[in-house]
């Protein structure tokens, strides 16, 4: 990029000089480059973001924009190695759960400044929210998903469950019956990123939260017990797949596409995997199960503009430009996500039975509270977890001790 | 005839022996080609089967232009050819020294040398990338060059290279070269014409190793370089792994498989070098 | 050997270039780490202020630092220990004249052709419990009746990794020995067997002391590289499940990339790099003096 960034701005050097000499009296024209660092979600996102770039040149003649696409993996490792080098780009796209530490190290800068209520009014309020800290807007809300219980059709059919099961009680009883077949009921994720998330839904739906009102950890009430009780006996019972802690999200996913698991609970996306990968398999989407309520969890990432970006109002006018119309059905459709503006949702590519059924989700979604120690507090559920399912801890014991490590991580 | 049959009787003895290592050696890689030429829904079928229904040989040319392979083949050339030559150059004087000079900083130098490999890369690449986007080269800085790449590994091979050599040196016999000296050679002719010819086979070993440690290293390259066009093998191919939604394995285990070919041949050319008394059978 | 008193400075000279390099590339970064230990520093890399040890208190006091203190050194013992109990017999065995010698040289140092990452990768997808091939294979040859959860516990996923560590480890120490064998003079052998030694005292007496400073070379850069070893238990298990295979350097990652702590990161890495100091002196220390070298 550095060897391009370097041809370009001699190019544009070049060109300005030329304008400058040529006449005094004419309006020199403003000649910027956007630099925009973006998470890989599939193959389409290089394609779809270096398209927009080239709309966005072609209408704005001078202008550039350059794209990085960086893995989510060392999406926190790149950003810190060039934040630390001082060569970040303008406008990059995050985890939303980072925006607070980027709110604090001042690395962001506020957009309220640049938005009118017009452009405010594009968006779905509930995705907005998460962007925003102390009342400023700091990032917009560029992909957002939200998490349903997929299940096969042919075998809850079979179980008795043709519109798939509504709470975990049904869960129980269906695998128990997948099980006498000889397949594994429920999907469950016991390794890497989000398996705190995994257990969450249990926890939520029993009536449970992670973080309390006081901004204390929550988890280790009775409800978080019986949440994690419940998961434990699916296991030892073999209503799951067996070996949970070797599950990674996409490990299970890979099981619900072979068939072998029948129920799984998982993003938009997947769909969309399905559908190519395996598109003779009849699968439903339903509510994530109940317990005493209901519950999903929602989660966006942004796009925040970087505070020492030295072509603001250029990354800006991009920024305009990512989220009307056209192009955010494009990425929205592409990806699978669930639409963040008004005007995408009413778009038709958005009308199908899928991604309803993912919207109809939105009133009842938690996001991840934005509070310093999301991250260790997610560690430290994920470690108890993993060690209840493996049989080492009570799962009283082992939320405990989880809760003490949130407090310390959450207190600062 | 008997020695025939002896040397036949030593090569099954030694095949059973190794046997063991070269199943296991040749496993992964077994893994690696029947998953690359696996058309693209056999990858995940269950139950999982070893040998695929039709040998989809097409999955190279897909991945090579898929993965931009020839580029990213032509930048892990460029940078391990680039570091071994410099680690070579630096390493072979003071190789030399250490093995020929009794001197005082001696020990304090290996020391020295040591403590470069004992830093983490996974922390030392911060500080290089800040380093590199400090200095002012061309116009712009020294991120997402090759020369930087070259340097750092050429720095990190150091230690090894001057301790292999002079380690390999030391068994070099110095009455060769001061007898050379006594019948009235310079110095630097007797090193030239007596010493380097001994030393080439430890150089080559060497010069082998920083090539490869080049070729298959992933942190420096990956927080340096910062253009497709400038990315190696490693990181390319790493990159189609790691935290994606979806990973194309077909794909990855052939550019995985062709990304070995180099350093292989390598291997094949490097082992005449590890026969032994090479070194000392040229002296009588 | 007076010529050589006569030019006090020519070994400096010589060890200028290779010292001048290996200081320039890794001065800066080191003074980084340095000063990122002893100050709060944001998850993304800024400095907030100064705050003196603390950041090596707080790692201290983290039992799961702790835990990966104690099996780091597990963890070198074994594959460095492995490696070199596998590498010195192959290497034995590689240096005798037998047919296909060089087809076998090939293949035992072909670990070394692929990237770390990329073993790890191949091996964790061999590994899995469903699709792998080792449990596949296993199965096939009837050795077990259901899959093995190879990866899901750490008492089966550490030694694991510790095998595919020594695997690894292997074709590098490999070829030092053959490197040292091939330096061993022949006629020594010739000597020793017109005297009657058998081929195991011509091992011992022989071959082993003239393969020593190789054997030292061999285990001092494995045990720094091993220590320092990243890609095999990050891949394979994250350092998890609960933490069961941490060592150092994946908690420092985690500490430093996940978690938003480069401070303490930085702290894990100087106290990582002063155990390898003292680990590395205590054993150069220990061999007995040689003349020569290494």
């Amino acid at each position: 990029m550095k060897v391009c960034l370097t041809q370009r701005l001699t190019k544009v050097a070049v060109a300005l000089t030329a304008v400058g000499l040529a006449g005094f009296l004419a309006p020199a024209a403003q000649a910027d480059t956007v630099r925009v660092t973006v998470a890989y979600y599939s193959d389409q996102t290089e394609p779809y973001f270096k398209q927009m770039a080239a709309a966005f040149e072609k209408a704005n003649p001078g202008d550039a924009i350059q794209i990085e696409m960086v893995n989510w993996d060392t999406l926190q490792q790149k950003l810190q190695t060039d934040i630390a080098g001082g060569s970040n780009a303008d406008l990059a796209i995050i985890g939303t759960r980072w925006l607070l530490d980027f709110v604090k190290d001042d690395m962001a800068e506020p957009l309220d400044g640049y938005m009118n209520p017009a452009f405010k009014n594009r968006f779905i309020g509930a995705f907005l929210a998460p962007g925003q800290i102390s009342g400023k807007t700091y990032g917009l809300p560029i992909a957002a998903s939200a998490r349903a219980l997929y299940y096969n059709k042919t075998t809850l059919t079979k179980a008795g469950f043709p519109e798939g099961p509504k709470t975990w009680d049904d869960v129980v009883a269906a695998s128990r019956k997948i099980k006498a077949a000889g397949g594994y009921g429920f999907g469950l994720q016991g390794k890497e990123i989000e398996t705190d998330i995994y257990w969450y839904y249990s926890l939520w739906t029993n009536g449970g939260d992670v973080v309390g009102k006081n901004g204390k950890s929550a988890f280790a009430s009775p409800a978080g017990i019986k949440a994690a009780t419940l998961y434990k006996s699916m296991i030892d019972q073999g209503l799951t797949q067996p070996g949970v802690t070797n599950y990674s999200r996409e490990d299970v996913q890979n099981l619900f596409k072979q068939g072998r698991v029948s129920m799984v609970i998982s993003a938009p996306f997947l769909a969309k995997q399905i559908k190519k990968e395996a598109p003779t398999l009849k699968y439903g989407i339903a509510p994530v199960p109940m317990g005493t309520s209901r519950a999903t969890y929602a989660v966006t990432d942004s796009m925040v503009m970087f505070k020492n970006s030295k072509v603001k109002a250029t990354a800006w006018k991009f920024l305009d430009y990512l989220f009307t119309k056209g192009p955010r059905v494009a990425f929205t459709s592409n990806e699978g996500f669930l639409p963040t503006t008004k005007e995408e949702a009413a778009a038709p590519q958005f009308a199908d039975a899928d991604t309803k059924a993912f919207v109809n989700l939105l009133p009842s979604a938690r996001f991840a509270p934005t509070v310093t120690g999301w991250e260790d507090t997610a560690k430290a559920v994920s470690d108890a977890m993993q060690s209840v399912y493996l049989g080492k801890a009570k799962p009283a014991d082992a939320l405990k001790a989880a809760s003490l490590i949130a407090d310390k991580a959450l207190g600062q | 005839m008997s020695i025939d049959r002896r040397k036949l009787r030593r090569s099954l003895v030694c095949w059973a022996a190794l046997a063991p290592l070269v199943v296991i050696v040749l496993f992964p890689f077994a893994v690696m080609f029947f998953t690359a030429v696996k058309p693209a829904d056999e990858v995940f079928v269950y139950p999982a089967r070893w040998l695929p229904s039709t040998f989809r040989w097409a999955n190279f040319s897909d991945m090579w232009v898929a993965t931009r392979f020839g580029v990213a083949l032509e930048n892990s050339l460029i940078v391990s050819l680039g570091s071994m030559l410099l680690a070579i150059a630096v390493s072979v004087p003071a190789a030399y020294a250490l093995a020929r000079f009794p001197f005082r900083g001696k020990g304090a130098y290996r020391q020295f040398l040591l403590v470069t490999q004992m830093l983490s890369p996974i922390l030392l690449v911060i500080g290089l990338f800040r380093m590199a986007a400090m200095i002012h080269w061309h116009g712009s800085n020294m991120v997402d060059k090759h020369i930087s790449v070259i340097v750092a590994y050429a720095a990190f091979n150091v230690a090894f290279a001057v301790w292999m050599l002079s380690s390999y040196f030391a068994t070099i016999p110095r009455d060769l070269e001061e007898s050379a000296w006594l019948e009235g050679c310079g110095r630097a002719r007797a090193i030239v014409k007596v010493f380097l010819p001994l030393a080439v086979p430890a150089m080559v070993v060497t010069a082998i190793f920083t090539f490869i440690n080049g070729w298959n290293e992933f942190a420096v390259v990956y927080t340096l370089i910062r253009s497709d066009a400038n990315k190696t093998l490693t990181v390319q191919i790493t990159d189609l792994v790691a935290g994606r939604y979806t990973v194309e394995w077909h794909q990855v285990m052939a550019a995985t498989l062709l990304a070995t070919l180099p350093v292989s041949v390598l291997f094949a050319w490097l082992q005449r070098y590890l026969v032994k008394g090479l070194a000392l059978g040229a002296v009588k | 050997m007076t010529r050589i008193a006569r030019r006090p400075l020519t070994p400096w000279l010589l060890i200028v270039p290779s010292f001048a390099l290996a200081l320039f590339v890794i001065g800066y970064p080191l003074y980084n780490i340095v000063f990122q230990s002893v100050h709060e520093v944001s998850r993304f890399g800024l400095i907030r202020g100064f705050c003196g040890l603390d950041n090596f208190r707080k790692v201290f006091a983290d039992p799961i630092f702790m835990a990966s203190l104690w099996r780091t050194l597990w963890w070198t013992l074994g594959v460095v220990g492995g490696t070199v109990l596998v590498a010195v017999p192959v290497a034995l065995i590689l240096n005798q004249d037998f047919y296909g010698r060089g087809v076998a040289r090939v293949i035992v140092m072909l670990p070394w052709s692929v990237s770390l990452t990329m073993t790890a990768i191949v091996w964790r997808w061999a590994f899995n419990d469903e699709y792998g091939m080792v449990n596949v294979t296993l199965q096939r040859m009837g050795l077990i009746a259901a899959p093995v959860h190879w990866l899901a516990t750490s008492t089966l996923a550490f030694p694991v990794e510790i095998l595919v560590g020594i695997l690894v480890s292997v074709p590098f120490t490999v070829t030092i020995f053959l490197g040292g064998l091939s330096s061993v003079p022949v006629d020594i052998y010739e000597a020793a067997r017109i005297d009657g030694a058998s081929g195991w005292q011509q091992f011992r007496k022989l071959t082993l002391p003239l393969l020593r400073p190789f054997i030292n070379m061999a285990i001092v850069l494995n045990v720094i590289y091993v220590f320092n070893s990243f890609p095999i238990i990050w891949v394979m298990t994250q350092g998890g499940p609960s933490n069961g295979t941490h060592i150092l350097v994946t908690y420092l990652y985690e500490q430093g990339f996940r978690l938003g702590k480069p401070g303490e990161a930085a702290a894990v890495s100087l106290v990582m790099l002063v155990m390898l100091f003292a680990i590395t002196a205590l054993y150069l220390r220990i061999q007995p003096r040689e003349g020569g070298e290494a």
